[in-house]
């Protein structure tokens, strides 16, 4: 007979030995100091697409799943209305903020807008990168990285980007192995002169250095566009500011001309490069309704950009939800193709083990307006805003303060009873 | 669209249903000119549009003039030329629809840094952007660096970026506690160089136990014939305190800054919750209180006590920065939001962000209103409704159900800044457009 003590025994034993036996089966007890919960994760390049949890230790992400366990976060925020998504790239910026005129301060016009990497697009050349690395980059909390101008002074005095005595292929090809980390690649822009020059030499340099190129180009008689793409750029460059007026992508009937389905076959890239003057709605929305669509969404943010046409990234990324792509079109053109681009295998994706740069977005709803680089304004109903930007792991930016307790139920805080 | 026979240049409907034109390359041909004449020749309603910009149907409070109600501004070239009820819109050129806007004089934020701190940032994105139009670099330059922030920042800025010069000749970036490094008759002498550009003094960051600085600004200060503005860092040093500070050295005029900080709890005795009597005595005496937001220098729990007691600040400001334009999103609407948030009348945070801070520095009414005859810096602000949250220093937020947001920026008569694109054409109807101005 079992006595009504050793059945009491054998019931607590029975209800609590799962329990137990649940804890110890959980290998991983390790204290989490941010878990992001039920945010809805966009990351492609891992195949993810719905509801997930993001536990981060220190600068990494520890774990991404379902149901990871609040009890072990010393700080919980609550995503269920938001997208989250690895730290956006803009792969083409310019924040060489102590040189060129048009350059702007890097950290609040990057992750303000949930971008954690931004490439400078040949602000400087290699004679003033190293003082723009030890002035800017290096103090910038955001990935500041660069795409080293062909020539010398970068783009630092009028004209200087047409001075082919400038343009030291070697002395580029150098600064950019001695700069591996910091240096994605090579940039040509503005130039003027009829010939070959300045595109040949940027092309030499990048395949030297074994780095991508990005093309600015201003087409001339007797130096087009079709040659550039098909026949001086090599497979995996990219020519920046595609939408522009300045190169023939339509036809005159706004069909996108064979040649750029030919060069986007043989692998040239083309990226956004919004800017103030290379975003026009009357050449990108036919282009999209054909299927043209970027590579890669940039905002080639500078002082002017900044300013009427409001070309940050979250701006342009909206542009092309309005048009008609898809959010996770949008945002693998700012992650996923970005790093592919620039060659930077581990970013644009969430990885357990890897550093913890992520952007919290949302769709907001409503009436927003858009203008493009001539501004003229398209009135659409949906507008990509950055709610919270993590960078190494740390929330750097909190639009609402979804992450902070109230002041009123907080306690007594800092110094003040 | 109406064709045009001069090259590069093309008339275009305008989103009033008035006549524009819209030129590339003006400004490298005589174009303009053969436009004017072209306009002339069509006998277009030119002569008609007397005024630039006509901003229509928004809320007027322009706090200098006492006004608060619906009226029309018409701006021609960089000044202000008309403020009246119903001013019909083909009288000029470009007609922005404001109805359910507030309009107000373009804002002044005496307290931020765009110059000699190394979290120094541009004024253009970062103020322009957000509705203000005049800025005050708080301290990053000194006597002896000054030229350069005139150079690479003032001159270069479409801001109106104007200068409370650091008592340390060093600006900044040198040492704030040197005393061998404060002349106060060079001081002097640079600010009377640049008389309505240097608009007073800075001390801060002082690490003595004396009151050198100060007194040094003082002297500086009566032979420029300008004020000071103070920061808080006293009790670091036990031998100086606030009241001495307030009562014994500012004279009337003179700013004591980052009034809420969580520091010294100058504003609020811990205990009582009160405002302290010296605070009233000090701004009896005509010393100047400002908000100089930043990343340490607001609590909520010292606002709430202090707000409630309506002690107000004379000026609301931002210190703006490379760290508290992320941690607690100091810019101007943001800050004025947080009065809104505190109970302050909207109409008396427009006036302690516009016409206050523009006589505190001596530049009333030069800025602050939206005056006929007076330079054209004007900002159109939305008022939303909903729920949002305000971080303070300490990473505690407050909820509110509404938000000042600036959308539109016109300075010195240029529209630098249109969020919704109230001043352009839908692009599908516009033609060919190149950049419309």
């Amino acid at each position: 007979m079992l006595s009504s003590k050793k059945f009491l025994l054998i019931l607590f034993l029975a209800l609590t030995l799962p329990l137990a036996a649940q804890d110890t089966d959980a290998a991983d007890t390790t204290i989490y100091d941010l878990l992001l919960k039920n945010g809805h994760v966009i990351d492609l390049q891992n195949n993810r697409n719905g509801r997930l949890d993001i536990a981060i230790i220190g600068e990494k992400i520890h774990a991404i799943g379902e149901n990871l366990p609040a009890s072990r976060a010393k700080k919980v925020v609550d995503l269920s209305e938001y997208y989250v998504t690895p730290g956006l790239i803009d792969i083409h910026a310019h924040f060489d903020q102590k040189g060129a005129w048009l350059n702007l301060n890097p950290d609040h016009n990057t992750l303000r807008y949930g971008v954690t990497t931004a490439v400078d697009a040949g602000s400087s050349g290699a004679k003033g990168f190293e003082k723009f690395k030890e002035e800017t980059i290096d103090k910038a909390r955001v990935r500041l990285l660069a795409f080293l101008n062909i020539v010398g002074a970068g783009m630092y005095g009028k004209g200087v980007e047409n001075d082919v005595a400038q343009m030291d292929v070697d002395a580029a090809v150098a600064m950019v192995k001695k700069h591996p980390n910091d240096i994605v690649g090579i940039k040509t822009a503005h130039y003027q002169p009829t010939d070959w020059e300045a595109v040949d030499r940027a092309v030499k340099a990048a395949e030297m250095s074994n780095s991508v190129l990005m093309v600015d180009f201003h087409p001339k008689e007797g130096r087009g566009y079709e040659d550039l793409i098909l026949k001086h750029m090599k497979p995996g460059n990219i020519h920046t500011h595609f939408y522009g007026r300045l190169t023939p992508q339509l036809d005159e009937n706004k069909k996108v001309q064979d040649y750029m389905w030919k060069a986007r076959e043989r692998g040239i890239l083309f990226d956004v490069g919004h800017g103030s003057g290379s975003f026009w709605f009357r050449i990108a929305v036919p282009a999209i309704k054909q299927g043209f669509l970027p590579d890669t969404i940039s905002t080639d943010i500078h002082k002017n950009s900044i300013m009427l046409p409001r070309a940050h990234l979250n701006n342009v990324m909206s542009k092309f939800l309005n048009i008609g792509l898809s959010f996770e079109q949008v945002i693998e053109r700012v992650t996923v193709n970005p790093a592919k681009a620039i060659r930077r295998a581990d970013l644009g994706r969430l990885d357990e083990g890897g550093i913890a740069d992520i952007a919290v977005l949302k769709i907001e709803e409503g009436e927003f307006a858009f203008l493009d680089s001539g501004h003229g304004k398209l009135t659409a109903d949906k507008n990509i805003r950055c709610m919270m930007t993590i960078r190494k792991g740390g929330i750097i930016w909190d639009a609402e303060g979804i992450s902070m307790p109230d002041w009123s139920t907080a306690g007594p805080y800092s110094n003040f009873r | 669209m109406v064709p045009c026979a001069l090259p590069s240049c093309s008339i275009v409907e305008g989103s009033g249903g008035y006549l524009r034109l819209s030129c590339f390359r003006f400004a490298f041909n005589p174009i303009w000119l053969q436009a004017a004449i072209a306009l002339l020749l069509l006998g277009g309603p030119a002569s008609a549009q007397r005024y630039d910009l006509l901003i229509k149907g928004g809320h007027v409070i322009d706090p200098g003039n006492e006004i608060d109600s619906v009226m029309d501004v018409a701006v021609s070239g960089d000044k202000i030329a008309r403020v009246a009820e119903d001013i019909p819109s083909d009288q000029a050129k470009k007609t922005i629809d404001a109805t359910g806007l507030y309009v107000t004089p373009g804002l002044i934020d005496l307290h931020a840094h765009v110059f000699g701190y190394s979290g120094w940032l541009w004024p253009d994105d970062t103020q322009l952007l957000t509705g203000t139009t005049t800025v005050v670099d708080c301290g990053g330059a000194g006597w002896r660096t000054f030229e350069t922030f005139k150079e690479t920042v003032v001159d270069r800025s479409k801001t109106r970026v104007l200068s409370f010069i650091n008592i340390v000749g060093a600006g900044m970036v040198g040492s704030e506690s040197d005393i061998d490094d404060m002349d106060h008759e060079k001081l002097a002498a640079k600010i009377k160089q640049y008389p309505g550009l240097i608009v007073g003094i800075k001390c801060a960051h002082y690490g003595r136990k004396d009151y050198y600085n100060l007194e040094q600004a003082v002297k500086a200060g009566n032979l420029a014939g300008v004020p000071m503005i103070v920061d808080n860092s006293i009790l670091t040093n036990n031998d100086r305190d606030t009241e001495t500070k307030l009562l014994k050295y500012f004279r009337p005029g003179d700013i004591h800054t980052h009034m809420f900080n969580d520091r010294h709890l100058e504003i609020v005795n811990r205990f009582t919750g009160k405002v302290q009597p010296y605070i009233y005595e000090a701004r009896k005496k005509g010393r100047l209180f400002d908000v100089g937001h930043g990343n340490g220098s607001f609590v909520w729990p010292a606002a709430h006590k202090a707000m409630e007691q309506k002690f107000y600040p004379d000026t609301i400001s931002t210190d703006l920065h490379n760290s508290s334009i992320f941690t607690t999103k100091a810019d101007m609407p943001n800050v004025m939001s947080k009065m809104l948030a505190l109970g302050m009348p909207l109409q008396e945070v427009i006036f302690r962000s516009t016409a206050r801070p523009a006589q505190v520095i001596n530049k009333y009414p030069e800025i602050g209103t939206i005056g006929e005859g007076k330079e054209a810096d004007i900002v159109l602000l939305e008022l939303e409704q909903g729920i949002f949250g305000y971080g303070d220093a300490w990473k505690k937020k407050k909820l509110a159900e509404q938000r000042l947001r600036a959308v539109l920026t016109v300075r010195a008569g240029e529209l630098v800044f249109d969020e919704k694109g109230l001043g352009f054409p839908e692009w599908d109807t516009a033609g060919e457009y190149q950049k419309i101005p």
